[in-house]
């Protein structure tokens, strides 16, 4: 299998007394689209800032292309484009002066990517950054991340601040770049519905551990509901196989199961004498179900 | 070669946060069609581009979803140009075939029938009346 584009093994981070992260441990290849979702405070942004190695982990280590995250040589920062939560956009200069000034610092610019980018995303480029919007800054600064053609883009909330229309026009701009399958690209947010269209991977986070990493599509198959009505009562002690949360009541049973196949469900309706309802779950419910 | 009839990418309905993968929404919703006839052999598939452009969602889960469907032999790869329903689709979806696709909704309606108790007279007569009244 070819190099990972990001790796992490046992990442940890202690600020004053608290753990923010704790064991994180994830290794993705080049072509995926990840989605990294937590509640607030749950460590989305400290992991994507250790990952970047814009500050360093208490424990653990992280990779970049093979290089360890506290000491990439610029060559490989090259590779990387990075839309912060807060953008660092100069207040007093105007978008287009931003963009001669990145472009100027990058030989491989991709100039017509970044005109195409900024009339696709209706992004006014004539104006000083201070009169702009929160969801016109962060348009900018997408550009600005996009438009040295990186190989892993890494964008922390980035349509957190944009309307509908607008967060599926920079969506789909998304997909577009990354449906080569040469690129990478990690992003944060707390919008589910965004994350299930655009995400092939996804990333759980919950206070600070991982809860679940991997496919989407296998969390959606593999972690189901069951609802259990059952002729007789259930016995007490009734432990559905590989069940993350259980409930159970007299003749009826309620459990978020995880590893399930279709094909269990009959051998479960036997085994229990009872009509077993197979409910797949959205993604929110999911993430609701995994803090419950 | 005269051109075959193309399915239009928005003929299908795609739900992004349904509990059902996205691919697996796509795969249900071709058997479905080609086991009624509803596509002929022959008719080409939207684009991998065209379907995920429409929907706004990662084009990987819709070529995952065509690669499925060309392994069960339901599409048909043509080079360098768009997939087709395979030849002799039709015959192949058996009454019990098609019956077992149908078996999730069929589950939920069972259920939510119980809840409310009625009982299989009674819903055979609401199916009958929807469907047409054929019996």
């Amino acid at each position: 299998m070819s190099q990972p584009v990001l790796s992490a093994r046992g990442l940890g981070k202690v600020i004053k007394g608290r753990t923010i992260l704790k064991d994180v441990c994830v290794e993705e290849h080049r072509g995926s689209v990840i989605g990294v979702i937590g509640r607030n405070g749950a460590g989305k942004t400290t992991l994507l800032d250790i990952l970047l190695g814009f500050s360093p982990p208490t424990s653990g280590e992280s990779k970049v292309f093979g290089h360890d995250s506290l000491a990439l040589p610029a060559t490989v920062k090259g590779r990387i484009g990075f839309v912060p939560q807060q953008d660092e956009l100069i207040p007093m200069i105007t978008g287009a002066q931003h963009l001669a000034l990145h472009s100027s610092l990058h030989p491989r610019w991709n100039g017509d990517l970044v005109d195409r980018l900024a009339r696709a995303w209706e992004v006014p480029l004539d104006r000083p950054v201070q009169v702009l919007s929160v969801g016109e800054r962060q348009k900018l600064s997408s550009l600005l991340a996009l438009g040295h053609d990186p190989e892993l883009l890494v964008l922390d909330e980035p349509a957190a601040s944009l309307d509908p229309l607008a967060r599926r026009r920079f969506l789909q701009e998304l997909l577009e770049i990354s449906s080569d399958r040469t690129r990478t690209v990690l992003f944060s947010t707390h919008i589910v519905s965004d994350l299930e269209r655009v995400a092939d991977r996804i990333w759980i986070l919950r206070e600070g551990a991982l809860a679940w990493s991997g496919e989407l599509d296998t969390l959606k198959e593999s972690v189901v509901r069951l609802q259990v009505r059952a002729r007789r009562a259930l016995p007490p002690g009734l432990a559905l196989p590989h069940a993350l949360t259980q409930q159970v009541r007299e003749t009826w049973a309620s459990a978020l199961v995880s590893q399930w196949s279709p094909g269990e469900v009959q051998s479960l309706r036997d085994s229990l004498d009872a009509e077993v309802e197979v409910q797949n779950l959205g993604l929110e419910d999911l993430f609701v179900e995994l803090h419950a | 070669m005269e051109s075959a009839p193309t399915l239009p990418a928005r003929f299908f309905v795609l739900q992004p946060a349904s509990g059902v993968p996205i691919y697996r929404q796509l795969v249900d919703q071709v058997q479905r069609m080609v086991a009624s006839g509803q596509l002929a052999p022959g008719t080409a598939l939207p684009s991998v581009r065209e379907v995920a452009e429409l929907h706004s969602v990662n084009p990987m889960t819709i070529s995952k979803a065509y690669a499925l469907l060309e392994g069960e032999g339901v599409l048909q790869r043509n080079r360098g140009k768009a997939m087709t329903v395979a030849a002799g689709r039709r015959s192949q979806g058996t009454l019990a075939q098609r019956l077992r696709q149908l078996e999730p909704q069929v589950d939920a309606l069972v259920l939510a029938a119980r809840q409310l108790e009625l009982d299989a007279s009674d819903l055979a007569e609401v199916l009958r009346r929807k469907m047409g009244g054929k019996s």
